[in-house]
Formats: structure tokens, C-alpha cells, sequence
């Protein structure tokens, strides 16, 4: 048996004492010992089961306090390797020792029973996992659930403020883009339109702090850049780039609405191939699809994972709005179709959605990758990307590959005019190792998504193309998590 | 063979396939020999002059598929240029590399690829050298006083091998400087090293002067218009230019300066997978004919199509071909 302790960090216990960490991780060993002593343990199981530490990035997230991973072979027949992750975030002392008896004893082959599970679906990727037909639902229905929270989603993030606003971080950015334009004018190459793409502009806050700031320091420079900025508002929401709009009437000359998926800019925006000088992001890709792939023993898996309710969950539930378990399936497809007033009228439909997004879980099982299978490289990558991340990667890992954002990246970047440049905030693993050393999501965000996104797969896509990709922390904010992505053309 | 009027080419290079940019990444890595790595760049060069001459392509290359990218396979052949063998990893990637000393006039080989086209196609071929600003562009200078006097040399060594293919029987030769666009101040001593390197060639030489195409983008924007009148002193023949992704607007240059030299007109965008319709490829020929004679036109791609899937690449090729046989008929020939 292989313990993983997958978390890092300063301890904030005092020196010869014990942090609590410590202490549910000596709870666990030591259940762990009682257990094979006790002949509780399946001696086929034991050799090959691997017990994993978790402190989950976010603390409401989809997993039960232990869970049991098990693995099979590309076809779905069982194989002898499995897993139990305890995450150590959410486990209570009193109720761990049991919590693993159960999970010790649901590993073995013989076990039967799911503790009155209550299943929404079958096993699948976690790109197409139902986890996102949620995550739409939310960005769709925004204004219900802030009303019925009683805060903006900006205020619900972990920090209660969005890292996109900083007045300083705004400002910099505003000069470093100047000086770019000084440059090619010095050079007789600036173009006499200068197309710069906002994607994911919510309600226009940053967009308006950047076009002001960008006036204010043209006219303060003398220079004229401003009657030629064309800034280009990127959303698929037409209610939202209306919104935007609105909120941006004094430089109305200067701004295009653009309705795009956020996979694939381009799409939308082909006539501006070559062209864009700036594209700009944040927190976008950090709510796209992905999936996890773990790699142990020298083998690939792919994690894929079903929506369940636990029993108890589901006894509220009916308790609560009278939805009995027979009935949660058909009930879930009419909120994911129609919204919440489709299952109830007024605030209750609402109740209920934060009901359900609060009881909602996914179990995992590891599917072993038959060589170069395609399915889970994004759209427009190539086997090639994943064996130059696998190159760098630890044997033994799990990891995100970030294929919404890998794909809305490699859809961005012929966007780019070649003296142009992309610059992303969000929460990004840089290296390959960091996966080691801490489980990086997904997080359940309000009633959102959000993980990690993976760097260095976005650095092995952008070197593809002709980008060298770096990162740089976001200063503006001590403690931020945010790192600023950008790219350089390479040489 | 005879060449009829608007003849087709293409730039050089013809689609990369995955499969051999994992080979050359395994080669780097020791994990495959220079032998079969040779036998798949020469298979692969078959199978390119074989599609271009199915496509209908009049003038051929060897498809350049040998080459890692356009610098590495000169700096490592030229006598006096320092190669850090280990500096990358990648295929597509550049050496670091660095000139120490004066350079050597001597043979970088390049008349293999004269020999091999000339075994294996019996239309008129073309072979494509990297510029001397181009690779001075490239090479870290540690010995030449400024950059003009490091090209000017390198114009001299490369007229040695470009006289050794014009005696093994190439039909044309051309030298890409993708780099001018990016550095336009440079173009006096830019074509003065280009003289150097063609004087005494006695076959067609074109000048191929795009705006990169490095991973299938750009490297550089702008217009034509920083090459006149400075141009207009190379002693070449031809001019390739980039015209299908940028359009057509700086083909009036030819007839402002009244330049002298055969077009070279870039009708397909190889930047894009779209494939164009041999309708707008008949479409941009018409145009240009409105500027520069039939006589002085060839028609071709605006750079070489290695970034391109081979049936993109070859369909672009077709349409090329099928777009300049519907001018020819207009013009009755």
C-alpha cells in the first residue's frame, strides 16, 4: 500500500506540536493498521491500493470527506488498482475511522451496495460530465441566484473582489500597451487601426477602466492612439454585451460588441486575423470543460466520474420540496432545460437549484488509456502536445488537461497581429510538478465552476504555434492566487 | 520541358507531415539514427515532387522536407559558423550559433538537392537558399564589424554553391529574405550582399521577399513599399512576392517604379487552410496582369506550404494550377 500525501505547505502549527493536519493524518494510518490487523482489508486489494491526502484547493467541491477511486481497462473490466482519497479539508475527526472502514470494505470485489445512492448519470469524461450543463445554467440565470444569495458573484469569490478591476494592474497595463504603440510608430509600422479584444467582459468594469486610462494617458503623451483603438468586447452573451455596451456609451466610437464562444474567438472574429494588438482575459479559463488524467506505474487514465446524490441528500431533498428520488432525474432535466422556474415558480425554483448544486457529487473511477487514444486531446491539438507535457511530467501524477482553455488559446492566437500579445489573470499550475504537490480542484464557485488551469499544457500549445508563454504573479494584490499569463512571439 | 506563360511554382517547402516532426524530434533525442531519418526525408521528398507534378505544378522543388526550418540547415553546412548541437530540442527551433572567424568559401552541399531532383523529375526544378540577411539575422556575430561586412561575406560564400547548382543543371534558384519586412532600414547593404551572392549565377534567380511565415503567421506587417527604389539595384531576375493573405494593393509598385523583374505573384494564402477556388486564383492573376505583362509573371503561393496538411497544401496547389490554366485560355495560350 502507497500513502500520497498531496499537499505542501507551511505549516501554521507551532514548532513540536502537531497541526491538525497532522493529526487526521496519523488518524488515518493508524485506521488503516487496525484495519489489515483486523483482516478487514481484502489481501488481493491491499498490495496495490494507493491511500490519498487531499487538502481540495476549494472547500466546497464535489467529493465526499473519503471516496473510493477504482480502475478498469479501456473497456470497462475491472483491474486490481484502486484507490481511496480522503480530503483532509473536509474530514471530521470523529467520523474518519468509519468514513474508511466503509470505503476499505467498498473496494473490495465482493462489495455490494451503494449506501442508497441516488445516480443522475452514467460514467463520463469530466468534459461531459453534467457538472457543465450546471455551470451554463448558472451564467444564464446570474441575476436569480445573486438575488437569492444576497451578493454579486464578485463578492462571492474566495477574496470577495475581482482581480480583473485593480486600478493599478488597469493602469499598467494601459502603459505597457502605449509604449508598444510608440514603438511601432518609431518604426512607421503602426497600423492605422488598432483592434484591441476584451473576451469574457462581464458588466464592461474593466473594459471601461482600461479604454478611460488608455485616453487619459494618450492625451497626457500627446498622441492620437486613441482615435484609432477599436476595442472589441468578446462574450456569448448578447445580454451581457449589451450590458457592456451601455456601460461604455462615452467611448461609443471606439467599441464593438462581439458575440463569440469562447472556444473559438476566431470563429467569430476572422476578419481580424493578424490584427488584434492586445487580446486580454480573466477568470475565463478557469471555467472551462477539462478533464483529469492520472498517470501510475507507467499508465494512463483517464478520470471519469458520475453525479450521484448521497441518501441522506436525497431524503432532504423530498423533504424539503417534495421531490422524491424517483423523480429527481426528470426534475434535474427540467431545471437544466427550463431554469429554475421551470421546476418551481418564484424563489422556490431558485431554492431548489441551490439545493440540488449543494447535495451534488461525483464519484470517480480511473479508466486506463489504450496508446495515443485521441478522444481526450482538444479540438485543433494533437497527440504530439500531450507526449511534450507528458515529457516534463512526474511518473506519478494527477493532472488537469485544461482542453477548453488550451483550445480557446490555440483559437485566439492567429487573432494576433505579430507584434500583438495575449495576456491572461487567472489561477494557473506553471510547471508539471506543482501537481504533485497539491490537488488543484475542481471547486464548486457559488454556483459556478472553477479549477486550475494548466500552464504548461497552454506552454506546449503556444510553442506549437510560435508562442513562448510566461507567467508573472499578480502583485497588485498581496496573497493574490491570480498569476498573469502572457506570451512573446518566439523567435 | 518548355514552360508555357504564366508558369506555376511553388516556394519551396510542401507539407510537413506530423509523423516526420516526430522523427526529427526523436533524432534529436537519440532515439533514432541519421541513416533512417535520411531514408524517411528521402521518401518523403519523392512523395512531394510526385504531388506537385500531380497538381500540375510547372516548375519543382524537392518539397524541403530535410530541412528543419530555414536557418539550421545552412548555419550547420556553413565552414566558419559555430553550431551548439545541443541547443535545442525541437526540431523547428533554431541553433544557438555564433561566427568566430572570418568565413571559408567552400561547398555547403546543396548540389545533392539539384542531383536528387533532377533523378526523380523530368520538369524544371527549383532550389531555395536561405539570404544572406536573413541568416545574418540569425547567427550571433562575434567577429564581423557590423552586420552589412557579415553579410557581404556570406553573399560570397553562398555564390560558390549557387554557381555549383546553376553547373549541376537547376533551372532556377531562388534566395529567401523573409527578414527585409522586419528590418527595412537594412536594405542597402541587404541587396548588396544579395549581389555578391548572385554574381556570375548564370540561371533565373528569384528574390523571395514575404513577411514571414514562421508557424504559419507573420512575423512582421507593413507594406511593400520600404523595398522601393532600393530594390530595384538587385541584380535577380525575379521578385516572389506575398500578395493573396495581404492583398493585392502594393502590385502598383511594380508600375510606379517601373521595376524591371519578373513577378512572382503570391496567389494562394498559405496562413489559412481554406482553400481558395481556381476562380479567385484566375481572379488575382487578371489583376495583376492590369500592372506587369503576361511575359513577366509566374504564379506561386505566398510563401512555402510546410505548415499546411498535405491535402490542404495539395489542394491549394491544384487550385493554383486550374486558376492560372483559365487565364492562359483567355489569353489564347
Amino acid at each position: 500500500m502507497i500513502v500520497h500525501i498531496n499537499h505542501i505547505s507551511q505549516s501554521k502549527s507551532k514548532a513540536g506540536k502537531k497541526s491538525q493536519l497532522g493529526e487526521l493524518a496519523s488518524l488515518v494510518t493508524g485506521s488503516l493498521v487496525d484495519l489489515v490487523e483486523g483482516g478487514q482489508l481484502d489481501p488481493r486489494i491491499a498490495p496495490s491500493l494507493r491511500i490519498h491526502l487531499d487538502w481540495i484547493q476549494y472547500k466546497t467541491n464535489f467529493r465526499d470527506p473519503v471516496i473510493v477511486r477504482r480502475t478498469t481497462d479501456a473497456k470497462g473490466k475491472a483491474l486490481s488498482l484502486a484507490e481511496v482519497a480522503i480530503d483532509l479539508r473536509q474530514c471530521q475527526p470523529t467520523e474518519l475511522p468509519q468514513q474508511l472502514e466503509r470505503a476499505i470494505k467498498s473496494v473490495s470485489p465482493n462489495a455490494t451496495g451503494n449506501d442508497g445512492r441516488v445516480y443522475l448519470d452514467d460514467y463520463k469524461p469530466y468534459r461531459e460530465c453534467m457538472i457543465w450543463d450546471f455551470n451554463r445554467l448558472f451564467w444564464r440565470h446570474l441575476g436569480e441566484w445573486e438575488a437569492a444569495s444576497g451578493r454579486g458573484f464578485e463578492a462571492a469569490l474566495p477574496t470577495g473582489q475581482s482581480d480583473a478591476n485593480r486600478p493599478d494592474a488597469v493602469h499598467d497595463s494601459v502603459v505597457e500597451f502605449w509604449q508598444l504603440l510608440k514603438e511601432l510608430e518609431s518604426k512607421n509600422q503602426l497600423p492605422a487601426e488598432i483592434p484591441i479584444l476584451e473576451i469574457g467582459v462581464g458588466a464592461g468594469t474593466r473594459a471601461a477602466a482600461w479604454i478611460d486610462g488608455f485616453k487619459a494617458y494618450d492625451e497626457a503623451n500627446g498622441t492620437s492612439y486613441y482615435d484609432r483603438i477599436q476595442f472589441i468586447l468578446g462574450d456569448y452573451s448578447p445580454d451581457t454585451l449589451a450590458r457592456a455596451c451601455a456601460s461604455l456609451g462615452r467611448h461609443k466610437e471606439h467599441i464593438t460588441p462581439a458575440p463569440l464562444d469562447a472556444l473559438n474567438p476566431f470563429k467569430a472574429l476572422s476578419t481580424y486575423r493578424f490584427k488584434i494588438l492586445y487580446v486580454h482575459l480573466t477568470n475565463v479559463y478557469d471555467n472551462l470543460p477539462f478533464d483529469d488524467l492520472v498517470r501510475r506505474d507507467g499508465r494512463l487514465y483517464l478520470v471519469e466520474v458520475r453525479a450521484y446524490m448521497s441518501a441522506a441528500a436525497a431524503d432532504q431533498l423530498e423533504a424539503d420540496f417534495g421531490v422524491s428520488r424517483g423523480d429527481i432525474g426528470s426534475v434535474m432535466s427540467r431545471l437544466i432545460e427550463g431554469g429554475p422556474h421551470a421546476v418551481f415558480a418564484g424563489d422556490k425554483g431558485v431554492a431548489f437549484w441551490r439545493a440540488f448544486w449543494d447535495y451534488f457529487r461525483l464519484e470517480e473511477r480511473l479508466r486506463a488509456l489504450d496508446d495515443r487514444e485521441e478522444s481526450h486531446v482538444p479540438p485543433g491539438l494533437s497527440w504530439s502536445h500531450l507526449e511534450d507535457l507528458l515529457a516534463e511530467s512526474p511518473e506519478d501524477v494527477r493532472f488537469h488537461i485544461s482542453r477548453g482553455a488550451a483550445e480557446s488559446f490555440a483559437n485566439t492566437l492567429p487573432l494576433l497581429h505579430p507584434r500583438g500579445y495575449l495576456q491572461v489573470q487567472d489561477i494557473f499550475v506553471e510547471e508539471m510538478d506543482e501537481y504533485r504537490k497539491g490537488f488543484k480542484g475542481p471547486g464548486k464557485l457559488d454556483g459556478s465552476l472553477v479549477t486550475w488551469v494548466n500552464g504548461a499544457l497552454l506552454r506546449a500549445v503556444g510553442a506549437r504555434a510560435g508562442y513562448d508563454v510566461h507567467f508573472r504573479p499578480f502583485t497588485y494584490r498581496p496573497g493574490s492566487k491570480t498569476t498573469v499569463m502572457y506570451t512573446t512571439q518566439k523567435p | 520541358m518548355k514552360l508555357p506563360m504564366l508558369p506555376t511554382t511553388v516556394i519551396g517547402s510542401y507539407s510537413m507531415p506530423e509523423w516526420l516532426e516526430r522523427a526529427k524530434n526523436d533524432y534529436l533525442s537519440r532515439r533514432l539514427s541519421r541513416r533512417d531519418l535520411d531514408e524517411m526525408h528521402d521518401a518523403v521528398r519523392k512523395a512531394a515532387i510526385k504531388d506537385q507534378e500531380s497538381a500540375g505544378i510547372d516548375i519543382v522543388t524537392d518539397g524541403e522536407l530535410q530541412r528543419d526550418n530555414m536557418i539550421d540547415y545552412f548555419t550547420e553546412r556553413l565552414p566558419g559558423v559555430q553550431v551548439d548541437l545541443g541547443s535545442k530540442r525541437f526540431y523547428y527551433d533554431f541553433y544557438d550559433t555564433e561566427v568566430r572567424s572570418k568565413l571559408a568559401t567552400g561547398s555547403i552541399g546543396l548540389t545533392e538537392e539539384v542531383k536528387f531532383l533532377k533523378r526523380y523529375t523530368d520538369h524544371p526544378t527549383k532550389v531555395s537558399v536561405s539570404g544572406p540577411h536573413t541568416l545574418v539575422k540569425r547567427i550571433r556575430n562575434s567577429f564581423y564589424p557590423t552586420e552589412a561586412e557579415f553579410a557581404l561575406d556570406l553573399g560570397r560564400a553562398l555564390n560558390f554553391e549557387l554557381k555549383e547548382m546553376a553547373r549541376a543543371g537547376v533551372t532556377e534558384l531562388q534566395i529567401d529574405e523573409p527578414y527585409y519586412s522586419g528590418f527595412p532600414e537594412d536594405l542597402p547593404w541587404a541587396v548588396k550582399a544579395i549581389n555578391a551572392a548572385v554574381d556570375g549565377v548564370n540561371v533565373h534567380v528569384t528574390l523571395h521577399i514575404c513577411y514571414g511565415n514562421r508557424y504559419g503567421k507573420p512575423s512582421f506587417e507593413g507594406s511593400y513599399k520600404y523595398l522601393f527604389p532600393t530594390i530595384l539595384d538587385a541584380k535577380v531576375h525575379a521578385l516572389s512576392l506575398e500578395f493573396a493573405r495581404r492583398g493585392e494593393e502594393d502590385i502598383q509598385l511594380f508600375k510606379e517604379y517601373k521595376a524591371p523583374f519578373t513577378l512572382g505573384l503570391g496567389v494562394i494564402d498559405v496562413k489559412t487552410q481554406d482553400v481558395e477556388s481556381p476562380a479567385l486564383v484566375a481572379d488575382r492573376i487578371r489583376r495583376a496582369l492590369e500592372v506587369v505583362p503576361a511575359e513577366r509573371l509566374v504564379v506561386n503561393p505566398d510563401c512555402g506550404c510546410v505548415h499546411l496538411p498535405r491535402e490542404v497544401a495539395f489542394a491549394k496547389l491544384a487550385a493554383m494550377v486550374e486558376g492560372a490554366k483559365i487565364v492562359r485560355g483567355e489569353l489564347g495560350k
